[in-house]
């Protein structure tokens, strides 16, 4: 403060189109996310433990070319698992917590933005940053081995990388709901954070003690719903006693309801309710 | 659109409602609210839970009406909701500030999303900035703001855009008395860029230093609006009469004055009595009737009416 008092002048500028304006969300999302170091730390270390030993021990395994169920091995392992709940329960904590907190939300609700292009923004935000971890790193992993094979099928390995991308993507798709539910569930970060991770692990524990008594049961487990969707992802045969309807339910409860909550919440915040 | 909204509001009514009804589940919020809102500095005065915030929502699109018409600058908030927002500035009362960003970076940040250029907005929340006197506090953290530099940014996101319209839900809340003189005064050179200003608050003073119009809401109701000025002539010619004498002549001189003028109070303490009349023909026929009847007349001001006056009549005049 202290400053001599100056005339208000006008602004004379072009404004930009209504629908573009989320990708500024998204934007701010991605920079913020990446000046955090307790995000980069676990970024390093997944980088270490998950994706660069495979990627070493891949391609220097002599290989004729890149195969279907290799790739889905190494993304249905339990670590790699592990890391993106780790990663989507820090990167969505604090989307829309934070906000409904401070009550920022309002400010973004009196701008010229719809409810579901703040929604789009959050949402495509993190998607950008989990993607970084679930998507990027596995299609490397996939070219590298690709790059170093002995047999002359490149065709069939990029084919592999191409459902690798899109696995990747399903990932961060797939949890990517449930930290946003858990983060518009509550306005303290910490919360939201400790409960996407604790609902995932909660959900694997139940269906662990439920599942001796029939195996739909398993099917709880996020875990297993992911890895199952891989297997019809990289053209692989579902286990045999894998209930395909109730996957596909499971699947929808996961992502559909959660969103539409989160809608909910902003439409209801945003009328003052 | 940039300075054309500006244009659009020109120097008719900025927001004209008829009849607008909300309603959250059973209870009304507005009930058939009927303003006309002119360019300028306008009060927007109500006691808590009256409306006002729920209007200003509505104004904004995030509150649908269930009946009635409204209009902004020409445009319904049921059609054309973000051409509407990008010409309105909106200032909220509690704090909303993003506590991880700086001022600089959130004032540019709103700028942005409100459809400046990144090239734009940087520069823009500057000049904003300085406008609004804060000062190298710009580069801290919103979360270490003291109230009254907080006010100052959230002032300073709503400008950032330039809109044509803006609202302003509490602006001096929390500020000490320098502060808020300050606040008044931005107020009042924005409002002076032809720029339409809606300041709700329930500091009257402050609002009877910075508005021209004012509009009176109580449960729901539009009660009282119009110029100013004109609510507080109504005050003219109302005259306050202190007078003593002996008990039948004071009562004999209040008979007189009855016959005469409009005599709205009569209050009596300590052998003084206290009278309120409407008296346009000047203080000698008074005068003269206090010769008569034998009272002295110790004073003969004339009574002015103050907003706070005109608010309370209109608040209890609902009830």
């Amino acid at each position: 403060m202290g400053l001599d008092p100056i005339g208000y002048r006008p602004w004379n500028g072009k404004r930009t189109q209504h629908e573009r304006r989320l990708f500024i969300i998204s934007e701010r999302i991605v920079r913020e996310k990446f000046k955090s170091t307790p995000l980069l730390a676990l970024f390093v270390m997944g980088m270490l433990l998950v994706h660069f030993f495979p990627l070493v021990m891949y391609a220097m395994w002599p290989h004729a070319q890149l195969t279907a169920e290799n790739m889905s091995s190494y993304m249905q392992g339990g670590i790699f698992f592990i890391f993106n709940v780790l990663l989507v329960s820090i990167v969505c904590s604090d989307l829309i917590s934070e906000d409904m907190r401070s009550s920022s939300i309002v400010l973004y609700l009196s701008r010229a933005l719809r409810p579901e292009h703040y929604l789009l923004g959050k949402w495509l935000g993190a998607m950008v940053v989990i993607c970084l971890f679930t998507l990027v790193p596995p299609v490397a992993v996939g070219l590298a081995i690709t790059a170093t094979q002995s047999g002359p099928d490149y065709l069939a390995s990029l084919g592999v990388v191409g459902q690798t991308a899109i696995s990747g993507l399903w990932t961060a798709l797939f949890l990517v709901p449930v930290g946003m539910l858990m983060s518009a569930l509550t306005s303290k970060r910490t919360y939201a954070g400790v409960g996407t991770f604790m609902f995932f692990f909660i959900m694997t524990v139940i269906s662990s003690i439920l599942q001796p008594f029939s195996p739909d049961w398993g099917l709880l487990s996020p875990q297993i719903v992911l890895n199952d969707t891989y297997a019809v992802i990289f053209g692989m045969h579902l286990p045999a006693n894998t209930n395909f309807a109730l996957l596909a339910l499971m699947v929808l409860v996961l992502t559909v309801p959660p969103m539409w909550y989160v809608y909910d919440r902003i439409m209801r915040k945003g009328v003052g309710k | 659109m940039g300075g054309s909204s500006s244009d659009k509001v020109g120097e008719g009514m900025m927001i004209s409602s008829a009849d607008i009804e909300v309603r959250f589940g059973n209870i009304v919020a507005l009930d058939q609210f009927s303003v006309q809102v002119p360019s300028g500095i306008v009060g927007l005065l109500g006691p808590n839970g009256a409306g006002k915030s729920t209007f200003i929502k509505t104004v904004l699109g995030l509150v649908l009406p269930a009946s009635g018409t409204i209009n902004i600058a020409g445009l319904d908030p049921r059609k054309d909701v973000l051409a509407i927002r990008d010409m309105v500035g909106y200032m909220p009362e509690h704090d909303c500030l993003v506590e991880s960003m700086t001022g600089l970076e959130m004032v540019a940040y709103f700028g942005r999303l409100s459809g400046m250029s990144l090239e734009d907005s940087i520069p823009r929340s500057h000049e904003v900035l300085d406008f609004v006197g804060l000062g190298e506090e710009r580069y801290r953290l919103t979360g270490t703001y003291s109230t009254g530099m907080k006010q100052r940014v959230k002032l300073a996101q709503a400008i950032v855009h330039d809109p044509a319209i803006l609202f302003l839900d509490e602006p001096t809340n929390g500020m000490d008395p320098v502060g808020r003189e300050e606040m008044l005064e931005l107020i009042g050179r924005i409002g002076a860029s032809n720029k339409s200003i809606l300041v709700s608050s329930h500091i009257l003073q402050d609002m009877e230093k910075v508005c021209r119009h004012v509009i009176i809401i109580n449960n729901g109701r539009a009660v009282t609006q119009g110029p100013l000025q004109a609510l507080l002539d109504q005050g003219e010619g109302r005259i306050r009469l202190k007078v003593r004498g002996a008990p039948s002549a004071l009562t004999s001189f209040v008979a007189k004055l009855r016959q005469r003028f409009q005599v709205t109070s009569v209050s009596e303490e300590f052998g003084q009595m206290t009278i309120l009349l409407l008296n346009r023909e000047g203080s000698g026929v008074v005068m003269e009737m206090a010769i008569n009847e034998g009272v002295q007349v110790r004073s003969y001001t004339p009574d002015k009416i103050t907003l706070e006056d005109v608010f309370i009549r209109s608040v209890k005049e609902v009830v």
